[in-house]
This record gives structure tokens, C-alpha cells and sequence, in this order.
């Protein structure tokens, strides 16, 4: 056969890559939340779709305006990066928040948390987080404003009150049943709810190998070590360990969140540092601290020691 | 049994079905012309000691070692010299080229006779001597002089000696033919190794995807005299790099920035222990080698006997593609090869295998943000942080990767492999260690 004979493509090895691409591992993502996001929209009805839509336009047009102002090529939106960060940000606002907020919560996420380090993979601090700790300031009402979830599932126990059971089991000593966490019928932010939701997919990406393990155990395991030494301590003052797993934000943060690739340390033992250290701050916020919840902060927190974390843990160079 | 292997690496899609079933064959028809380029080995080039117009006869030394790292260069036909002119090699260097008519009739009918060779008399300076006359070097890819690999300075003893039958690259499979065609040869040529250490191991180590291979040395090594283990290693890449290897099978770790021979190992592929068999057995110098054609463009891949000089064309024409849009072709594997913008190069001893490769299979990638995944951590087996060294060097702090032990990176490419934002990681790091060389060979110079 006649064959091209010269003009061949001249590259450097590797001549093969693995058939992975960021916009994989995006997408990979984003499916693994759909689970949890249609659980959201059964609790809490459709008008949280109207907050999704508002948080992905935003994040999109700020990065994609961002973007061309620093004469970058847009085409990179389609990495699905600001995507990822709108939809977890929705997840974590309550219910009750209004488009506005949340589109002025993306705008921060994507122009302060990541756009303003660098753009994708040179930020800092989780972007969705970052809009998140933004409105809380701005806005500490609404955000702070729950509502009860609707009956989805039958066999489920009435949903004691509106408030958050984190907050219910720290200021009236009520505590939720763990069957209404584990499957999301309580109060709390949109996408947090639903244990069984995030931990399905959140166990897909674990086993794909886009998360790290070590991490969201060493965290949760964390979490739940201080939370069963005080529970048998004092079982009337404090909340079993399963209720501090499920409830609130510590699933979603534990296997979506803290596990941010660009924000997360890179070697194993620095994801388990990472994790722990999470896991304490959680336990101190939960316990001794002025809010009900304090996964946001911790992993917040967490991401600032990530580069110290990262410079104290590099692999062990072989033969050295 | 348990597989050895070593820490981290990556499992590529191999593809080697492609040729692994294509016995080794000389090629035929035979060239008509051979151009040899006097640089074929890690080391200085040879000296051409023909001009145009000399006639050459098969085995004739025509390249003459020089300088400490010298190797020789034989004929590997009858001919006649028809231009002594210097060219491009494979990777862009420029280098003297032989190029030879060949009596292609003359050289067909050439048997090389058996020699009445007494391996147990020979001493230790007249196996290092012939090893050098034949002009062996590496045959695994890096060619390195293997006359002064075995030449183990004073004080340093070998007493492992590790025949290297791994193959990790995917597609070759010239070691793997090699292995099941001429085991007994390969155990000859490695007793006449062993008569230079005072060895107490020797291993072969072969990836179980050879399993055929494995079975067939289990065999042969009973034969022998010599205590021979063989080492079924897990396949995995990089699985034959020398340092993998001998952690791999020997648990023996070669210090950073240090040689096999300072934890007192001597590797060496099972080609090269090839051609040292022939060296010895038939007094033939190094003049071809097998060269696996292959690649996801051809439709059946080859192992072929050629003449150190065969144009790669004659050898691609050999094989059916399945398309004649070559997007890439390949010198060598697809993880550490060379691509090549032209067919216009020739065989030489390091050519371990031609690849024609698709667009889908080998696109060269645009570079997008790395997201810090640690992805090249975990895959490096040197267990270095490759995203950081190349951050680095994109932004000039040369000296912080050079703190960050870029010089024990291997270019294994493993980093370059996974990466998903398509970073050429390992291009990177070789781009940083060829800048600090380059400086310091410039400050040493003033």
C-alpha cells in the first residue's frame, strides 16, 4: 500500500496517553451529584432548579468574561470546572435563598475564589465554599433560614421542625432520627440533606479513583472518634456518632468538597493530614463553637494549610 | 506464584498480540542500499574508515571506536561504499553516515561458520576485549557501550547479574521473539557473562504477559550449569527500567544518582547476551538486529532480522496498514520512543522497533491547567513530584528543580501518561535537565 511518507507528527514521548482528559473527570462529577440533585428538587420543589440554573449561568458568563479579559482561550469553559463549583454551591445554600443571592454567590466564587488566583487548578480556597462563606456574610439571614423538606418518603417520621438537626440537637437537645438524615427528609441546605444520595455517588468517584479514599475516611473517621467518646460520656448532651455523620453538610463536604482536586494535598499522607485536620475543626466548631455546623469551615481552613501540607509531604524520592 | 514488581508505574494498553505471534524473519528482499550512521551508541561517534568507492565485505570493521566510550561499527554486507556524508539521526543530531551498495547476491549466500570457541579458557580481558572488537552496546535501547558496562572499576563487586527480558514497552516484542526462538543461545551467551563477576544470583526477569517465554526459559535453564532463577514480573510499566528492575527482583535499592554496579548488579537485555553469544560462537560482530514493526495502523505487526542500515522504508513496506494516513511514526516504544517527521532513517543498533500510529492513538495533546490531582505522584516510580517539577521549570527556578531531584527522573514518561490535563510532564523535566547541563557545562567552560 502507498503510505504518507514524510510530514509525520513530531512530539516528544510519551506518544500515548491515558484516555483521561480535566473535562472527564468534570462531567464524571457532575454525574455522580444527579442522584442528589433530583433528591433536592423532590425535597424542596422545583424552584430549587431556577437557583441551579442561576448559579451555572453565572459561574459560566463570569469565567467566560474573565477569561477573555485575560485574553485566554474560553474555549476552556468547556472543562466543566464552573459547572462543578455552581452546582455544589447550590447544594450548599438553603432552600429558602432567592436566584439574586445565588448568582451573586457564584459571581464570587468564580471572579474572587478561583478567577482572581489564576483560574482553574491555581486557587486556593474551594470556590463554591468560598460564594457560600460570602453570602453568609452578606446575606445572614436568609441563609441562616430553613424549611421543612416535603413528605417524599411515607414511612419516614414527620420532620420534627424546620430548623436544621444540627441545630435542633445543639440549642433544644432534640435529636432528628437517623433514618429521616440518611435518606435527606429534614431541614438544611439544598443538596447537603440526603446521605444516601451523596454517599452513592460519592463512592462511584472513590472507586473510579477521582477522589481519594484516605481523605474522606480520615475525616468522617475523625469526626465520628471525638463524636462517640462524647456521646458515651454523655449520651443526653450529645448527639450519637451516626448523627453527626449524616446530618448537616459533612457527607457532601467529606466526599465532594475537602476531596477538590486543586484544593486537596496531592500525596496520600497529606490527604490524611488534610482530612483529620478537617475532621477536628468540624468536632470543635460542632461541639464547642458558636454555630450549629462548621464543615465549611474546616474545610476552608484545611485549604489554606494545603500548601504547607503539600511542601511537608512529598513522596519519598526512590533511593534517596 | 507471586509476581515481583516495584512501587507506582502505569498499565498502558499493550497491544503486542499485534506482532507477538510473528516469528523473528530475515528480511527479504534484501536491501540494496544500507546507510549507517558512525553515531549509534551513547558515546562519541565512530570514525569512518572507508571512503567512496572501497569495497566492504560482510563483518569488515568501517567505524572505528574512538574516545573512552567509543564503539566500533562492522559491515553488515558485501558492497561497495557509494558516499561517506553526514545526515540527520534519529532525534535530530547530525552524524557521519556510511552508505553502502550492497552485493545483495553475495551477501544472501554468506554463512557465518560456528567457531570451535572453548568459553572455559577464555579470560577475563578476552571476553571484555571481544565484547568491544564485536562492537556490542546495549541492545534495550540506550546503548551503552556494554565493553565498559562489564569493566567494573576496582573495589565495586557484581554479584547479581540480571538478564533483562521484561519488554514493558507496548507493541515490541523483539525481546519476546528473541526469548522463545533462541533461549538456549541466550543461556550460552549468558555463561560466557557469567565468567567475568563472582556471581552468586543471575536472574531473567520476564513480564507475565510472556508467559510463553517464561515457560520456555524455566526449561532451557535446566540445561545450564549455572544456577539461572527465572523472575516472572508483573506487567507493568516501567517494569524493564533498570532501577525498577532490580528492585523489582532483587529488593536491592540503586541509590540517587548512582549505578547498578554501586549495589553491585550488572543488567543487561537479553540482546545484547544475543549478540554476545554470536560474537563468541561465530565471531560475528554486532551488524543487525531484530526491529519489531508495528503499530495500530498495521494489520499484522512483524519481528524482522535487519541489517544495522535498512532504511526504515524497506521495512514499513513489509506490513499492511490499515490506513496510509500515518499520523506518528515511532522509533522505538510508544512511552519512550522517538517520533520522526520523515521515513528517511535507517536502522541502527538501538532501533528496537518502528511504530506507525494513528491520530486517535497518539495525538499530541494541547496543554490545559494542571489540577493538581496528584495523578503523576502516584504513577512516578521514582516517587518524585513531577507536577511541581514542571510548574517550576515553566516558570525558570531552575534551581528548585534541581532540589527536587530532577536529575533521578528516568523520562519513563509514566507522569506524561496519566496526566488528564494533557501536560507533557516528563517533556518538562528533560527541557530543565538539558538547561542546567547546558549552564553548567557553560560556567565549567569559562
Amino acid at each position: 500500500m502507498e503510505f504518507k511518507k514524510e510530514g509525520y507528527i513530531l512530539a516528544s514521548s510519551p506518544h500515548i496517553r491515558r484516555p483521561v482528559s480535566t473535562q472527564k473527570v468534570m462531567l464524571l462529577v457532575t454525574a455522580t451529584l444527579v442522584p442528589a440533585i433530583i433528591f433536592s428538587i423532590l425535597f424542596f420543589g422545583t424552584k430549587v432548579i431556577a437557583l441551579y440554573a442561576s448559579a451555572i449561568i453565572t459561574c459560566l458568563v463570569t469565567e467566560g468574561v474573565i477569561e477573555y479579559i485575560r485574553k485566554k482561550n474560553i474555549k476552556s469553559l468547556a472543562d466543566g470546572s464552573a459547572i462543578v463549583t455552581a452546582i455544589l454551591l447550590v447544594m450548599t445554600l438553603p432552600p429558602s435563598v432567592g436566584w439574586q443571592q445565588t448568582a451573586v454567590g457564584s459571581f464570587i466564587a468564580i471572579a474572587v475564589a478561583k478567577e482572581l488566583f489564576g483560574g482553574l487548578g491555581q486557587n486556593i480556597f474551594n470556590p463554591a465554599l468560598v460564594g457560600r462563606a460570602f453570602l453568609s456574610a452578606a446575606y445572614p439571614v436568609s441563609i441562616t433560614t430553613f424549611e421543612a423538606p416535603a413528605k417524599v418518603f411515607k414511612f419516614l417520621p414527620d420532620a420534627v421542625s424546620s430548623a436544621t438537626p444540627l441545630a435542633a440537637a445543639k440549642f433544644d437537645k432534640v435529636f432528628t432520627p437517623i433514618s429521616n438524615l440518611f435518606f435527606g427528609q429534614v431541614g438544611g441546605c439544598i443538596g447537603e440533606t440526603s446521605s444516601l444520595a451523596l454517599i452513592f455517588g460519592g463512592i462511584i468517584l472513590l472507586l473510579i479513583g477521582v477522589t481519594n479514599y484516605r481523605l474522606v475516611i480520615s475525616y468522617l473517621g475523625t469526626v465520628i472518634l471525638f463524636a462517640t467518646i462524647f456521646w458515651i460520656k454523655d449520651p443526653q448532651t450529645y448527639a450519637n456518632p451516626l448523627f453527626h455523620l449524616f446530618s448537616g453538610g459533612l457527607i457532601l463536604g467529606a466526599f465532594y468538597m475537602a476531596t477538590d482536586l486543586v484544593t486537596s494535598p496531592t500525596t496520600n499522607l497529606g490527604n490524611v493530614i488534610f482530612g483529620v485536620g478537617a475532621g477536628v475543626l468540624v468536632f470543635l466548631i460542632r461541639f464547642f463553637g458558636g454555630y450549629p455546623e462548621g464543615v465549611m469551615y474546616s474545610i476552608l481552613f484545611m485549604n489554606a494549610c494545603t500548601p504547607l501540607i503539600n511542601r511537608f509531604t512529598k513522596n519519598k524520592v526512590f533511593g534517596t | 506464584m507471586k509476581l515481583k514488581t516495584f512501587k507506582a508505574g502505569v498499565h498502558p494498553q499493550y497491544n503486542k498480540e499485534l506482532a507477538s505471534s510473528s516469528s523473528i524473519s530475515p528480511i527479504k528482499p534484501f536491501p540494496s542500499k544500507l546507510s549507517i550512521p558512525m553515531s549509534q551508541h551513547l558515546g562519541g561517534p565512530s570514525e569512518p574508515l572507508v571512503k567512496r568507492g572501497d569495497e566492504v565485505a560482510i563483518g569488515q570493521l568501517i567505524g572505528k571506536a574512538t574516545g573512552s566510550m567509543g564503539v566500533n561499527i562492522h559491515s553488515p554486507v558485501f558492497g561497495k561504499v557509494s558516499k561517506v556524508l553526514p545526515k540527520p539521526l534519529v532525534g535530530g543530531k547530525m552524524a557521519n553516515y556510511i552508505e553502502i551498495d550492497v552485493d545483495v547476491e553475495k551477501t544472501s549466500n554468506f554463512v557465518w561458520q560456528k567457531t570451535n570457541v572453548n568459553i572455559s579458557s577464555l579470560s577475563k580481558p578476552e571476553i571484555i576485549n571481544r565484547i568491544k572488537e564485536a562492537g556490542i552496546v546495549g541492545l534495550g535501547g540506550a546503548t551503552f557501550p556494554t565493553h565498559i558496562k562489564y569493566s567494573v572499576p576496582e573495589g565495586k563487586v557484581i554479584d547479581t547479574l540480571i538478564i533483562n527480558g521484561a519488554e514493558c514497552e507496548p507493541y515490541l516484542t523483539c525481546d519476546h521473539r528473541l526469548m522463545l526462538e533462541k533461549a538456549e543461545e541466550i543461556i550460552k551467551g549468558i555463561e560466557i557473562v557469567a565468567k567475568l563477576f563472582p556471581l552468586k544470583n543471575i536472574y531473567i526477569g520476564i513480564e507475565n504477559n510472556k508467559s510463553d517465554a517464561i515457560a520456555v526459559f524455566n526449561e532451557a535453564i535446566k540445561s545450564s550449569k549455572l544456577n539461572i532463577t527465572v523472575s516472572a514480573l508483573k506487567t507493568k510499566y516501567p517494569e524493564g527500567a533498570e532501577k525498577m528492575l532490580i528492585k523489582a527482583i532483587t529488593k536491592r535499592v540503586v541509590p540517587s544518582l548512582k549505578l547498578p554496579l554501586d549495589i553491585g548488579v550488572v543488567v543487561s537485555n537479553v540482546g545484547t547476551i544475543y549478540s554476545i553469544y554470536e560474537a563468541f560462537y561465530f565471531n560475528k560482530p554486532l551488524i543487525d538486529r531484530v526491529v519489531t514493526i508495528s503499530g495500530d495502523l498495521v494489520k499484522k505487526g512483524l519481528n524482522i532480522l535487519a541489517p544495522i542500515g535498512t532504511p526504515f522504508e524497506n521495512l514499513v513496506s513489509l506490513v499492511e496498514l490499515t490506513s496510509p494516513e500515518i499520523y506518528k511514526v515511532v522509533v522505538g516504544g510508544p512511552m519512550m520512543g522517538v517520533a520522526v517527521p520523515t521515513i528517511d532513517y535507517t536502522v541502527t543498533k538501538g532501533t528496537c522497533g518502528i511504530l506507525l500510529l494513528s491520530e486517535k492513538i497518539s495525538k499530541a495533546f494541547d496543554e490545559t491547567p494542571c489540577i493538581k490531582c496528584g495523578s503523576c505522584a502516584k504513577s512516578c516510580p521514582m516517587g518524585l513530584m513531577p507536577f511541581n517539577l514542571a510548574a517550576y521549570t515553566k516558570a525558570k527556578k531552575f534551581d528548585i528543580v534541581k532540589n527536587y531531584n530532577a536529575f533521578d527522573c528516568i523520562e519513563c514518561g509514566c507522569c506524561s501518561y496519566v496526566c488528564p490535563a494533557k501536560i507533557d510532564i516528563v517533556g518538562w523535566i528533560r527541557y530543565a535537565k538539558n538547561y542546567i547541563k547546558a549552564t553548567q557545562n557553560k560556567n565549567n567552560g569559562k
